[in-house]
């Protein structure tokens, strides 16, 4: 190759290369333990079946689990999880890598492991190795609240805490682009704290608004999957059947349904440099694994540049092909609205921001305080 | 106290109660318990002014580690250090004669007319052959000269007097950093010419030696920050769409990496192979090549009745070239992540895999059907060979070292693409000194970058605790990225090197410090509502004798 024909000094263009990124990676947490947030747990590990069918490989997936439905006493169906009334799909089959389990998924560890503050005894596996050049799409989904969400009845992490984070990786170029998906109560006040540029974010609902989960089956006897889970699920798995899918977010943000989804879901664009460019990243971007291959043959022997992500992929797809089907039609089965209403366990916590309920609260505490001291002067008298 | 209960007793006599309104008043206090009382009142607020406020502060204050923030910033935004690239080239001329010096000043002078990148400089130096040096030489040393075997020599050029073929022409020795350049004695510029074909030849030469490197160093400095931008050259869209592709494949920079060796099988045979001398032959001798740049750690594996993943297609036999075929389209899905032991998170670096394959004979030989070929390399992952034995009959349950060649040979050509060594020149040792350039200003970047997001975070969020080794780290990663850029200046690039590479490990040692993750953030209602419990019944009556005896005072006074 002759480089110095090529090296006609020409005007100094912003390179276009610049906007690839080379590797995937998922971080799919649920926040939630305990039986009946049994949904909370199918939401997460239908995505983590999605991605991984897609392409990511599982090296790439932090799956963060608080609870085990499967080997949970109560659950009729042992060693299994679904999440459809119709029980085709097992989610928990045989080939599942939770990184972080039970007591492990905590807000710190969580921090942690976003901005890899950790041991030097922490396994590889359990680290979120990105760099400059790596999408990641961040999926949450639990109990929460007005600007927090709930880790294990114990802790919460708040949009603050998270906002922190991501700019903290912002600044060590931790993260290509990111798509941050939330699925809880009062969603969207998670994301409304973030600072750092190329952040794509949707959540499921508006403050002062509960997210609702899509339906229950009778059998194992609680709620098998959230709403807002439900209908991405949707798309991705009847629109987005392989890799090689050209769909973009906005298609994906488009069949958003606000009467289905019983809220209403909020994007943000404009950490990602407005709706137009977030409009036209592939959904294979953050939930695939497609990376720019090259095939070619290098120093005339038989080398080919073929694309890692892997026989999983291959594997889930071929159960996605065998399923997709049935879960199609089910879901128009399922569209029904009179059984699909079950508004268990959505957890809504006020914490207003106006001034007046401030003003109130400011209020009582001076009247307490007022009180005692009252009391106080009585007595001394 | 006596006088009181006194008082009390008369209260009760019913023929004073008129009296009672007037006087039920406690008698005067005495100088001395009123200064009782005041100073006790004093001590309770000393204790808690100036031991439990001071105590209080101290447990709940987050230390921070003073942080030469200022410093660090200017080594992020590339004010501190510019990266220049002076080499030192050598010209080893059979006599050293004035001739000699004037051919390469001319040469210089078309070196520079050439080069349009001023950052990176080849500069021609008259060398003292190793070998012949005698006395009168070695006297000289008037900094235009240099011994030909000194480390930081870029490229030795030999110049040759030839009587016989085209002249000039050159020839790059591949095992050493050696240009021979033939040339008939006429072609030499008399003392009077200002140019001459071996001058320009020569200049033009090294030129094109140095064109990818150059490319490489322009491509980094202008991914990086504006500061440089302003001097560097513009690359044409192709060349760095191309370098570009090349740092995609390339592993991401890393101390040490780990190479895993795994040999799978369909059967149960080969259940051995020679790995041990195989490798010492064919791997060992590029890695100790690499080893100025990175570590490596090697482990092997053999794994035996290895199968294929059920949902790939299987290899279909073709009639025409007597050989079973896998599409290429399903290499990807070739290696069966889910079920064979790869990436096994042993030691520190990123894992590179290099996998050799033997077919089942019944399958043999198994051969990727577009090409016909055998290997095939996965970006930033590492490398396949499909071993295809020569014998009919069973498979060998052993493998040996000269079985294992081709397989090898690949892998290391893998290696050295995965590595990022450049496609050009053609000697090995001066691509692996390239790279070596380009992996010193690439750490220097990434370093100072490391130190801009870490004063970023110190100052963005005043809630992490910086404890005193982020500040020690620090420190050694500005003097070690100043030592870099020093030894980058002179010429000397395996110390630059060295240096920064000791300066990313610092850096990444002080940005991911453990302990710095910040409390979780509180709102303000959370605070009061955890301290007005704690404080409130012990302020309460603080406060309220503070008052009431400031009262008492006011009202004397």
């Amino acid at each position: 190759m002759k480089f110095s024909a090529a090296l006609l000094p020409l005007l100094a263009a912003p390179l276009a290369a610049a906007s690839e990124h080379t590797s995937n990676w998922a971080v799919l947490v649920s926040t939630s333990r305990f039986w009946f947030n049994y949904r909370h747990l199918a939401n997460v590990l239908s995505l983590y079946r999605t991605v991984k069918r897609l392409g990511i490989p599982d090296s790439q997936i932090i799956l963060m689990l608080p609870d085990d439905m499967a080997c949970n006493p109560r659950n009729a169906f042992p060693g299994t999880v679904y999440n459809n009334a119709d029980r085709a799909l097992d989610l928990y089959g045989d080939n599942i890598e939770v990184d972080y389990r039970g007591y492990e998924v905590t807000v710190e560890n969580f921090i942690r492991l976003m901005t890899d503050r950790v041991g030097e005894d922490m396994p590889r596996s359990k680290r979120l190795m990105t760099d400059e050049r790596s999408n990641i799409l961040v999926y949450m989904t639990g109990h929460g609240g007005n600007e927090f969400l709930k880790f294990q009845d114990a802790e919460e992490i708040s949009a603050f805490d998270l906002a922190d984070a991501f700019g903290q990786m912002w600044e060590k170029k931790r993260y290509h682009e990111m798509l941050f998906m939330i699925d809880t109560c009062q969603a969207n006040t998670m994301y409304s704290k973030f600072y750092s540029p190329n952040i794509l974010a949707t959540g499921s609902s508006e403050i002062d608004q509960s997210s609702y989960s899509h339906h229950a089956d009778n059998d194992v006897g609680v709620a098998v999957i959230d709403r807002y889970t439900y209908y991405n699920l949707e798309f991705l798995e009847t629109q987005v059947q392989d890799p090689t899918s050209k769909l973009t977010m906005g298609d994906l943000f488009d069949s958003y349904d606000e009467e289905k989804i019983h809220s209403r879901p909020g994007i943000r664009y404009d950490l990602f440099g407005g709706d137009q460019r977030a409009r036209e990243r592939r959904v294979m971007d953050f939930f695939g694994n497609v990376q720019n291959v090259e095939v070619g043959n290098e120093q005339g022997n038989e080398t080919q540049w073929v694309q890692p992500g892997g026989p999983s992929a291959a594997k889930a797809s071929r159960r996605h092909s065998e399923n997709s089907q049935p879960e199609a039609g089910h879901v128009v089965e399922k569209a029904k609205p009179a059984q699909s209403l079950r508004r268990e366990g959505a957890m809504k916590v006020d914490e207003e921001q106006n001034w007046t309920k401030q003003v109130y609260g400011a209020a009582a505490l001076v009247g307490c305080a007022g009180i005692w001291l009252a009391g106080s002067w009585m007595e001394s008298m | 106290m006596a006088a009181e209960s006194e008082q009390t007793f008369s209260e009760t006599s019913p023929a004073l109660q008129n009296a009672v309104k007037s006087s039920n008043q406690p008698p005067p206090e005495t100088k001395e318990s009123l200064w009782l009382r005041r100073l006790s009142i004093l001590s309770f607020w000393a204790v808690v002014v100036f031991l439990g406020l001071p105590i209080w502060l101290k447990t709940t204050a987050i230390y921070r580690a003073e942080l030469p923030l200022q410093e660090m910033t200017e080594w992020a935004e590339g004010k501190v250090c510019k990266p220049v690239f002076p080499l030192r080239i050598a010209v080893e001329a059979p006599d050293v004669s004035a001739d000699a010096h004037h051919l390469l000043r001319t040469t210089q002078h078309a070196l520079d007319d050439i080069n349009d990148f001023s950052a990176h400089h080849l500069r021609l130096m008259l060398a003292d052959p190793p070998l012949t040096a005698n006395a009168s030489q070695q006297v000289v040393s008037d900094g235009t000269r240099i011994q030909s075997d000194d480390e930081d020599v870029a490229l030795l050029i030999r110049l040759i007097p030839v009587e016989t073929g085209t002249t000039p022409r050159s020839h790059l020795q591949p095992f050493s950093p050696t240009l021979d350049v033939y040339y008939s004695p006429n072609q030499i510029p008399s003392q009077s010419s200002t140019g001459s074909t071996l001058a320009t030849f020569l200049a033009q030469e090294l030129h094109s030696l140095f064109a990818e490197e150059q490319a490489q160093l322009a491509h980094l400095l202008s991914t990086i920050s504006g500061a440089h931008a302003a001097k560097v050259k513009a690359l044409s869209p192709e060349t760095s769409a191309q370098l570009e592709r090349q740092s995609t494949r390339a592993l991401k920079y890393a101390p040490t990496y780990h190479l895993t060796f795994s040999l799978f099988s369909p059967s149960y045979a080969p259940s051995a192979w020679d790995i041990e001398t195989a490798l010492r032959t064919y791997i060992s001798p590029l890695l100790e090549s690499f080893s100025g740049i990175s570590n490596f750690t090697v482990d092997t594996q053999v794994q035996l009745y290895a199968t294929f993943a059920p949902s790939v297609r299987q290899p279909e036999y073709d009639e025409e070239t007597k050989a079973w075929t896998l599409r290429k389209e399903d290499l990807s899905g070739f290696v069966n992540a889910a079920e064979w032991p790869l990436s096994p998170s042993i030691g520190k670096g990123p894992t590179v895999n290099f996998i050799v394959y033997v077919p089942d004979h019944t399958q043999s030989p198994l051969l990727v059907n577009e090409n016909a070929g055998n290997s095939w390399l996965i970006p930033q992952w590492g490398g396949v060979h499909i071993l295809n034995l020569q014998s009919e009959s069973d498979t060998p349950s052993a493998l040996t070292t000269e079985m294992l060649a081709p397989a090898m040979h690949t892998f290391s050509n893998q290696l050295i693409s995965l590595f990022g060594l450049p496609q050009s020149p053609a000697s090995l040792p001066l691509r692996i000194s390239t790279l070596e350039r380009v992996r010193a200003a690439s750490l220097i970047f990434s370093a100072s970058s490391t130190l801009g997001a870490l004063a970023q975070v110190y100052k963005k969020l005043p809630s992490i605790p910086v404890p005193d080794n982020v500040a020690q780290s620090t420190h050694r990663t500005i003097v070690h990225l100043q030592q870099a850029c020093d030894f980058l200046r002179d010429g000397r690039f395996p110390s630059a090197l060295e240096h920064a590479r000791a300066a990313e490990v610092e850096a990444e040692k002080a940005f991911f410090e453990r302990s710095m993750v910040g409390q979780v953030y509180f709102p303000d209602e959370h605070k009061v509502a955890v301290y007005l419990p704690l404080l409130g019944p012990v302020a309460v009556p603080l406060v309220m004798a503070a008052l009431k005896e400031l009262k008492s005072i006011l009202k004397r006074g």
